[in-house]
């Protein structure tokens, strides 16, 4: 593994079995995520995106192969280990479902410095900060199905980042939102990169997206098909 | 804790049926336990204040008498032993003497029960039953009897009664007694066979200055049949120390009907509870299993996010321990409250042919119920523990959920 890579993955394989049928998701696939890098996995529907960024997050195991995150083999962990680092390592952003319902803007941007066991006015003090450099501190008090997809997936990306995590996994982030909330949705995110040193690994298959990115990785049938930085 | 009060606040219909399930088997059983016990306080007063007290100390009896109670010859050391005995409330002699009474040419086979009137009243009902003159005093030469007995010897108050004693441990001895009162007695039987006299004219009546038949004693602190403990242990140390030759009873013999009812009336008592128990639980664990199930994407969400099984697990015992706290709480309350109603209005008065027969028990023809605190307490507790221990399967289940296929779920 390269010295400073902050992910690396190595002959990762999945498979999903459903009784006797075998369905390749992913067919030993390398790479190497660096700190601060904005990088985009494209690639039609069913290449492999959501499960590589489900297996990068620790959301689950691969059938073979390994993952280093800062230098760990993920392999190793135990399901509450895995929880744990995904509680400290990383950010996630999902295509849809993304907030808990009974709790408000503030509290859902906050949800996960509580499970850090922040204490209570820190964790306000810095949700309110993100919110506010995203632009979304007046609905701070809203519950999320007062706001549109767009200023939900603003809410989520304000989790993610709010306790700077080492990487944000999005899947398919703009995939519910028209062309302008994706495109500003995109530009958020990229400031927050470019601004904070945010490192951002999402999957998209949108290309008006892709220009945006200073990484695309393509994938084709559980396979890195081209690897481009921009 | 916020978070908890949200979720159950956004399926109120959901919340308010899981309320229900604890609340209604709480206030219901509050109800049931307050008439049973209520039931079981009015039966064992009666059967204790009747006749019986809390116990009795009788000589052993060792030889036939044909039913009757053999003769102490004196009472003294008896009455030394209960006196010494701080827990014992009161206690008073009796002196039952079967007999003949005689009226012109009239004869009935009776019961002459010698009383210490200032003191007896704890155990006999009769001196509020007087219908017509008043009851004894002591020292004075009277009787009381019942109404039948009235009717059956042509007898009225100032009349002369003859009464024959005939009790086998003693000569047969006659004795005039001027009838002084007459009671109205709780069943016929009683009214026809039962008169009562003076401890000393009864003593006349079988020739022996100190005798008895039974000393009759209640303990301190008894409020009903639930601190039959208490009765237990006194009589258990008295036993101890008694001179030989005498025994005691206790109101178990005396009453067995009372402690039978008792024996039968507890483990019916549980196993009703247990199944209202049984049922809140069920439609707990129903309720939450739902909740869960639809809430499948968002504990996905949570444990995606890193958090612990164990706080997913919380989080829906937080749920359920709100829910089933407030629902044993409200129970409780509306069980309590529904006793209280019904005494302020003077109870529940029963069907005609049910009073009677109550009546004839010596209890009372009207329903009454009893708040009863720690029936109410152990009854909210229980099932609000029952319903948390329900709530451990779906709590668990929520657990078992795998991030990434709980975020697909599709209802």
């Amino acid at each position: 593994m390269s010295n400073d890579a902050l992910i690396q993955t190595v002959a990762l394989e999945k498979t999903y079995r459903t009784g006797s049928v075998e369905t390749p998701a992913l067919n030993g696939v390398d790479l190497e995520l660096h700190a601060r890098e904005f990088t985009a996995v494209a690639g039609p529907s069913g290449s492999g995106k959501s499960t590589l960024l489900h297996l990068l997050g620790g959301l689950d195991r691969p059938s073979s192969g390994e993952i280093f995150l800062e230098g760990t083999a993920m392999s190793g962990l135990s399901k509450d280990q895995l929880s744990r680092l995904r509680l400290t390592n990383i950010g996630f952003v999902f295509q849809a479902y993304n907030l808990i319902p009974v709790l408000t803007v503030l509290e859902n941007t906050a949800f996960v410095l509580e499970l850090q066991g922040i204490v209570r006015s820190e964790r306000i003090e810095r949700a309110r900060k993100i919110l506010g450099e995203l632009g979304i501190e007046e609905y701070a008090d809203q519950y999320p199905n007062r706001i549109s997809g767009g200023e939900q997936q603003r809410v989520a990306v304000a989790r993610a980042v709010v306790s700077d995590p080492s990487i944000v996994l999005a899947d398919e982030p703009t995939a519910n939102l028209d062309t302008t909330t994706s495109l500003d949705l995109i530009d958020l995110m990229r400031r927050l990169n470019s601004e904070k040193g945010a490192t951002f690994f999402f999957a998209t298959h949108d290309n008006r997206l892709l220009d945006r990115v200073n990484r695309l990785i393509t994938l084709v049938d559980g396979e890195v098909a081209n690897d481009e930085l921009r | 804790m916020k978070a908890a009060i949200r979720h159950l606040k956004r399926n109120k219909g959901r919340s308010l049926l899981t309320l229900l399930a604890v609340l209604i088997p709480v206030y219901t059983l509050v109800f049931m336990f307050g008439f049973a016990s209520a039931n079981l306080r009015d039966m064992f007063e009666t059967a204790t204040g009747l006749e019986s007290g809390h116990f009795q100390v009788r000589e052993v009896q060792e030889r036939a008498t044909g039913g009757t109670l053999p003769l102490i010859d004196d009472a003294a050391p008896i009455l030394a032993t209960l006196d010494a005995e701080e827990r014992v409330a009161w206690r008073t002699v009796r002196l039952d003497v079967p007999a003949l009474a005689s009226a012109g040419n009239r004869s009935q086979a009776i019961l002459v029960q010698g009383v210490e009137p200032e003191t007896v009243a704890r155990i006999t009902p009769i001196e509020t039953l007087i219908v017509d003159g008043e009851y004894l005093a002591s020292g004075t030469n009277g009787a009381v009897l019942g109404e039948e007995l009235a009717v059956t010897l042509d007898l009225t108050v100032g009349d002369d009664v003859i009464l024959l004693g005939v009790h086998p441990d003693a000569a047969m001895g006659v004795l005039r007694v001027p009838i002084v009162g007459i009671y109205d007695a709780p069943d016929a039987s009683m009214g026809r066979s039962l008169i009562q006299i003076d401890l000393d004219s009864a003593r006349a009546l079988v020739r022996r200055p100190t005798a008895a038949t039974a000393v009759v004693a209640m303990v301190d602190g008894v409020t009903g049949p639930w601190d039959v403990d208490v009765i237990d242990e006194v009589t258990s140390d008295i036993s101890a120390s008694l001179p030989a030759g005498f025994e005691i009873v206790d109101w178990r013999q005396l009453a067995p009907i009372v402690d039978s009812y008792m024996r039968i009336l507890r483990p019916m008592l549980l196993l009703i509870a247990g199944t209202f128990f049984a049922l809140g639980a069920l439609v707990v664990v129903n309720t939450l299993y739902l909740s869960v199930m639809e809430r499948t994407r968002e504990i996905g969400l949570i444990l995606a996010l890193g958090s612990s099984r164990r706080r997913v697990m919380g989080m829906i015992l937080t749920e359920a321990g709100l829910i089933s706290g407030i629902g044993a709480l409200y129970g409780a309350v509306v069980g309590v409250a529904l006793i209280w109603i019904v005494e302020a209005i003077g109870g529940i008065p029963l069907p005609r042919q049910f009073a009677d027969m109550m009546r004839a028990l010596g209890l009372s023809g009207v329903l009454h119920l009893r708040i009863d605190t720690a029936n109410v307490i152990l009854s909210a507790v229980i099932m609000a523990a029952i319903a948390m221990i329900a709530a451990l399967f779906p709590a668990w289940r929520a657990t078992k959920f795998e991030p990434v296929e709980a975020m697909r779920y599709v209802e």
